[in-house]
């Protein structure tokens, strides 16, 4: 029986061998941290001259998915554009208040050749977190370098023939065709200035110039990521701002709606209807929301089946219930308006879609469908797990049947459902669209511009005027504003009511929760679910 | 006892084969493009296409069967499309979180299912017995997500006893940096004399340990209730009775051995049950382990992911079995000849 007994100690070392070769030894976790928020231990450090209270608490963010997938601000194109924002900079930042591009390390700039050439004044006395400075030349080879890595969101700048440092402030953008450039420097992926030398895949540090740096990293951990305050600043340091930030992951609302509550972190970035509706009558919590500029496209399929003809899809349009639909999300959406959302240039006001079930039967009996013809049977793939699309598909089904029309709706994830979509596999396909950068031409270049093969042009709409419409909307908006919009909104009255290619039943809206004592917080759809912290205050108790 | 061991180890390779197999054809079942999960949701086809060449989803898919059984064995688990990571490292830091959480669950079920299930026999259907039968039924039913959210709302949120969520008091990484050697927090914690981290990572566990123990501790207490009571009725037990033994006694000094023999089996299969009945728990607490882990794989359709916790389930699984059939080849000589 010894050997036995040998062979079970030999089998439990083993075991226990295993799990510890499965893991790092001996490594020290996490070199920042992050203290509690709220509770900032009552220490009211005198400040010089201001009477404001120093602001030694953390600001807690409640992500409900993983903060960072790719570290490299060239690339990234991803949920880490929440943490990025506030570690990188870009050119101009977008103020979806004044619709248009303000300063950030470009301090003021102009174009010329009918928006062919762009030149940007870099602000003075900027350093980047590795201690470099900024200048032209400096820029000029972050935004070379973005370009030629070609990953994420590089494509914005496809207009740029040559970038030139003129002297050490002025950066010169000579362009193939005019494209209104200090959009494009506003966006929120693959617009970052940023030190070449410096960037760490790993997330030790960072080679931005933003009012925030890496504190710690640490993958998969509850509180996977923290900042700090960058001391060097261009902007300056206030006592009331918060100079510690941390990103606490936490998958399940009702959780991140608990902590809330408790004051253990300050800002949750989405609960569903029911908490946000509790959240507004809670002490010590207060709610925000805002438009995005993510909208639901429901688009035909104009190319072949039933939805080729247009009066089947005029139909269509008519028979989605627009108010129950907003009605039942409660807040998180609101009605549509032609394709582009409030706040960009070339909204519309007078298009805004309405149920009419009398119409709708009127445009079938004319495309041979209705109570008294054969029935008509359509497919429609959405997303699954998605109950706001799912919420769609009940409502229209339900208008559908008594016209004798069904509709067989496949929820689908979205690899599969794309996949199908490029191969014209459905009748009306359900999806959302937000721009990479706070520009209306996403939508229309994307998703309504021929294709031979479709990407996302899934309503698989060819229309050589309408593509030659599309073509002259970046030079329209380089140039001349007021033209841009009539052209977006004849565009979209092309696409929507003539063609009825799409119909568009509501814009999202985010939805906040936030504990009470913080100040100053204004969302930014061009940046979504970006909290820029340094705009924010701590209020004095 | 060599031939046993050699059997047992066979069939445990057969079994993680199979499964190596069987993740593999699920995950190429699956409609969808891993590589559009990989590029995102805006992808061109030029990332399509490089994605796909750095998954080498264009081979055949017999060579891709191989390629993946060949990483496999060199440590190559693929890269999850959602964190971008290896798999394998994401495994090494979510798979300890689970064990600390598992393992303290099953200390607590054996801990108490043990004794419980030694009084209810003692007491075959009188009062405690009743009690005993009624808990663990209970105890083996209630769903474990709702004990979970009912847990934490009274004795976190309401009452207050307990923190809400997570680990540990992530403050303490600042005040007190924990040295990582299991990445086994509570382990490294005490091992390192850590007490800060020691006791907060304690606090953060009796929720979310007593709601994944409940089931485990209703089955054990029932299995050891039910096994101590037909060994009490073995010829043994009368003879021992006859020599005037006490009925305790003959429980506990006799009858409670050969008893712990289909209970040590069932720790083994409830070890492996408590890992997945802990997915949702995890999710609840927000414990970084496995459970969230998965879950959140599962959401963004994350095949390589998804096929790493499979099969690293699965390894615990035959692992857990393999080991308590040999245990109880020490315990129990019968046990060789099945």
């Amino acid at each position: 029986m010894r050997w036995h007994k040998r062979l079970l100690v030999a089998g439990v070392t083993g075991v226990l061998a295993l799990t510890a070769s499965a893991c790092a030894g001996g490594q020290v976790r996490g070199a920042g941290g992050t203290p509690k928020p709220a509770e900032s231990g009552g220490s009211s450090q005198p400040a010089a001259s201001s009477a404001a209270q120093a602001n030694d608490s953390t600001f807690v963010y409640v992500p409900n998915l993983d903060v960072v997938t790719d570290w490299d601000p060239a690339t990234s194109y991803s949920n880490e554009i929440v943490a990025m924002q506030n570690i990188y900079e870009g050119l101009t930042r977008y103020n979806s208040q004044e619709k248009k591009a303000e300063p950030r390390l470009a301090t003021e700039w102009t174009s010329a050749d009918d928006g062919k050439e762009w030149t940007f004044k870099l602000r003075q006395g900027v350093k980047f977190h590795s201690g470099a400075t900024l200048d032209a030349e400096a820029a000029k080879k972050a935004i070379e370098r973005t370009i030629e890595k070609k990953g994420g969101a590089a494509y914005i700048w496809d207009a740029v023939k040559t970038i030139d440092a003129v002297d050490a402030s002025t950066l010169k953008f000579t362009l193939k065709y005019a494209t209104p450039l200090d959009l494009v420097a506003s966006s929120g992926y693959a617009a970052y200035i940023y030190d070449v030398n410096a960037v760490d895949k790993d997330g030790k540090s960072d080679a931005g110039t933003g009012p925030y740096t890496i504190d710690s990293w640490q993958k998969g951990k509850e509180t996977e990521l923290t900042l700090k305050a960058y001391e060097g600043y261009w902007g300056g340091w206030k006592p009331e701002q918060y100079k510690k930030v941390a990103y606490r992951v936490t998958p399940e609302i009702t959780t991140a709606w608990q902590l809330l509550q408790k004051g253990e972190v300050n800002f949750v970035q989405r609960l569903n209807p029911q908490l946000f509706q509790q959240a507004g009558t809670t002490p010590n919590v207060q709610t925000a929301s805002s438009p995005s500029f993510q909208n639901l496209l429901v688009l035909f399929n104009t190319a072949s089946g039933p939805a080729k003809d247009v009066k089947v899809r005029q139909a269509l349009q008519y028979a989605i219930d627009y108010d129950g639909l907003v009605a039942a999300l409660k807040g998180s959406g609101q009605k549509g308006n032609g394709l582009v959302p409030q706040g960009l240039l070339g909204r519309t006001n007078d298009m805004e879609p309405k149920q009419d079930l009398a119409k709708a039967q009127a445009l079938l009996a004319e495309a041979g469908y209705g109570p008294d013809n054969p029935e008509l049977k359509l497919t429609m793939t959405y997303a699954q797990g998605d109950d706001d699309q799912k919420l769609l598909v009940t409502l229209l089904s339900s208008a559908l049947k008594g016209m004798n029309v069904t509709l067989q709706a496949k929820p689908m994830t979205w690899s599969a459902q794309w996949d199908l979509g490029k191969k014209q596999g459905q009748d009306i396909f359900v999806m959302y669209w937000y721009p990479d950068y706070p520009d209306a031409y996403s939508w229309f270049v994307n998703v309504f511009k021929s294709a031979d093969k479709p990407q996302f042009n899934l309503s698989y709409l060819k229309d050589s005027a309408i593509d030659t419409a599309i073509d002259a909307l970046p030079q329209l908006t380089a140039t001349d504003q007021l033209k841009a919009d009539q052209a977006y909104k004849d565009l979209q009255k092309k696409i929507i009511q003539d063609q009825a290619a799409v119909a568009v039943p509501y814009v999202q809206t985010y939805q906040r929760a936030l504990t009470s004592d913080v100040e100053g917080y204004v969302d930014n759809p061009a940046y979504p679910n970006v909290v820029f912290f340094y705009d924010l205050k701590k209020r004095a108790s | 006892m060599s031939r046993y061991l050699t059997r047992r180890l066979g069939q445990a390779l057969l079994v993680v084969s199979g499964v190596v197999v069987l993740t593999f054809v699920v995950m190429r079942l699956v409609p969808g493009d891993p590589a559009v999960a990989f590029a995102g949701p805006k992808a061109t086809p030029e990332e399509l296409a490089a994605a796909r060449r750095q998954f080498g989803l264009d081979d055949p898919i017999p060579v891709q069967l191989l390629n993946y059984v060949r990483d496999l064995l060199t440590g190559d688990w693929g890269v999850s499309l959602r964190t971008r990571q290896p798999v394998l490292d994401d495994l090494y830091v979510a798979f300890p979180a689970s064990l600390e959480l598992v393992g303290t669950a099953l200390v607590i079920a054996v801990v108490v299912g043990i004794p419980v299930g030694v009084l209810a026999a003692r007491y075959k259907a009188k009062f405690p017995d009743l009690g005993v039968r009624f808990g663990s039924m209970l105890a083996v039913s209630v769903p474990v997500f709702w004990l979970a959210l009912a847990l934490q709302t009274v004795f976190a949120s309401n009452l207050g006893w307990f923190p809400i969520a997570g680990e540990y008091d992530s403050s303490l990484d600042t005040t007190s940096p924990l040295t990582l050697w299991t990445n086994i927090t509570i382990v490294d914690a005490l091992i390192t004399g850590n007490w800060p981290i020691f006791t907060s990572t304690l606090q953060h566990l009796v929720l979310p340990a007593l709601v994944v123990a409940a089931y485990p501790t209703g089955v054990i207490a029932q299995m050891t209730r039910a096994a101590l009571i037909e060994e009490s009725g073995q010829d043994h037990s009368k003879l021992e009775r006859a020599l005037g033994f006490g009925e305790t006694s003959i429980l506990t000094r006799f009858a409670l051995r050969p008893a712990l023999n289909p209970v040590l089996s069932l720790i083994a299969l409830v070890f492996a049950y408590a890992i997945v009945n802990g997915f949702l728990v995890e999710a609840v607490f927000n414990w970084p382990g496995l459970g969230r882990y998965a879950a959140e794989s599962i959401k963004s359709l994350d095949t390589p992911a998804i096929a790493g916790v499979t099969l690293l389930v699965a390894l615990v699984y035959v692992l857990a079995n393999l080991v308590v059939d040999i245990l109880q080849g020490f315990v129990d000589p019968r046990a060789r000849q099945r």
